[in-house]
């Protein structure tokens, strides 16, 4: 798998479920690149572009919620943050992603 | 009075958790670190209960000191627990 064309599918697969979710890729390219280039090391590794932020449980039904854009499966939290949690996605009225926090899911669900 | 040691649990393949390490460091703040990808079924196992003792999902970074917990990259919220 060539690693380059792998992130150039990534773009186009993931940019449009995000935007049909009201998502966007970060405008902070560099954490983007970095992102879907530790996605494509996960895919070869583990079969599918697991979030590189996120850890495996071991549990594929439970696994699966964490591929790449995960965000149907978070997206309460999610939208309380207004980014996904590794960040390669923001909501599309974010500019500036540096504003934004990791909000921890015990934090967010109290 | 014991003290209270820092563990960061972090994934390799984690942006923020490299910037939590770098965190740290930058503070000369001694830390253990134990990467969850990298490690072994009963160490993963261990983590995964902390966590989940936690209230929060697998998420990475996450800090732990005494028994105050930080999910994610938080630099306002380290500065609180760790005093730097």
């Amino acid at each position: 798998m060539d690693t380059e064309k792998r992130k150039a599918q990534y773009r186009e697969m993931f940019g449009r479920v995000a935007d049909a979710l009201g998502y966007k890729f970060s405008p902070d390219e560099e954490i983007v690149d970095f992102i879907l280039e530790q996605e494509v090391t996960l895919e070869k590794k583990h079969g599918n572009p697991f979030c590189p932020c996120q850890g495996l449980k071991g549990n594929r039904e439970e696994d699966m919620k964490i591929v790449c854009p995960c965000i149907p499966f978070n997206r309460e939290h999610f939208d309380a943050m207004k980014r996904c949690w590794c960040g390669l996605f923001v909501h599309k009225d974010v500019e500036d992603p540096d504003e934004l926090e990791q909000l921890a899911y015990s934090e967010f669900n109290s | 009075m014991m003290t209270e040691d820092v563990i960061l649990y972090t994934l390799s393949t984690c942006p923020w958790c490299r910037k939590s390490k770098a965190y740290l460091n930058e503070r000369n703040i001694p830390f253990d670190n134990i990467e969850y990808d990298l490690a072994d079924e009963e160490t993963k196992e261990m983590i995964r209960n902390v966590i989940e003792e936690s209230g929060e999902k697998l998420a990475f970074p996450f800090l732990k000191k005494g028994d105050q917990c930080i999910c994610g990259y938080n630099p306002k919220k380290y500065a609180e627990i760790l005093g730097r």
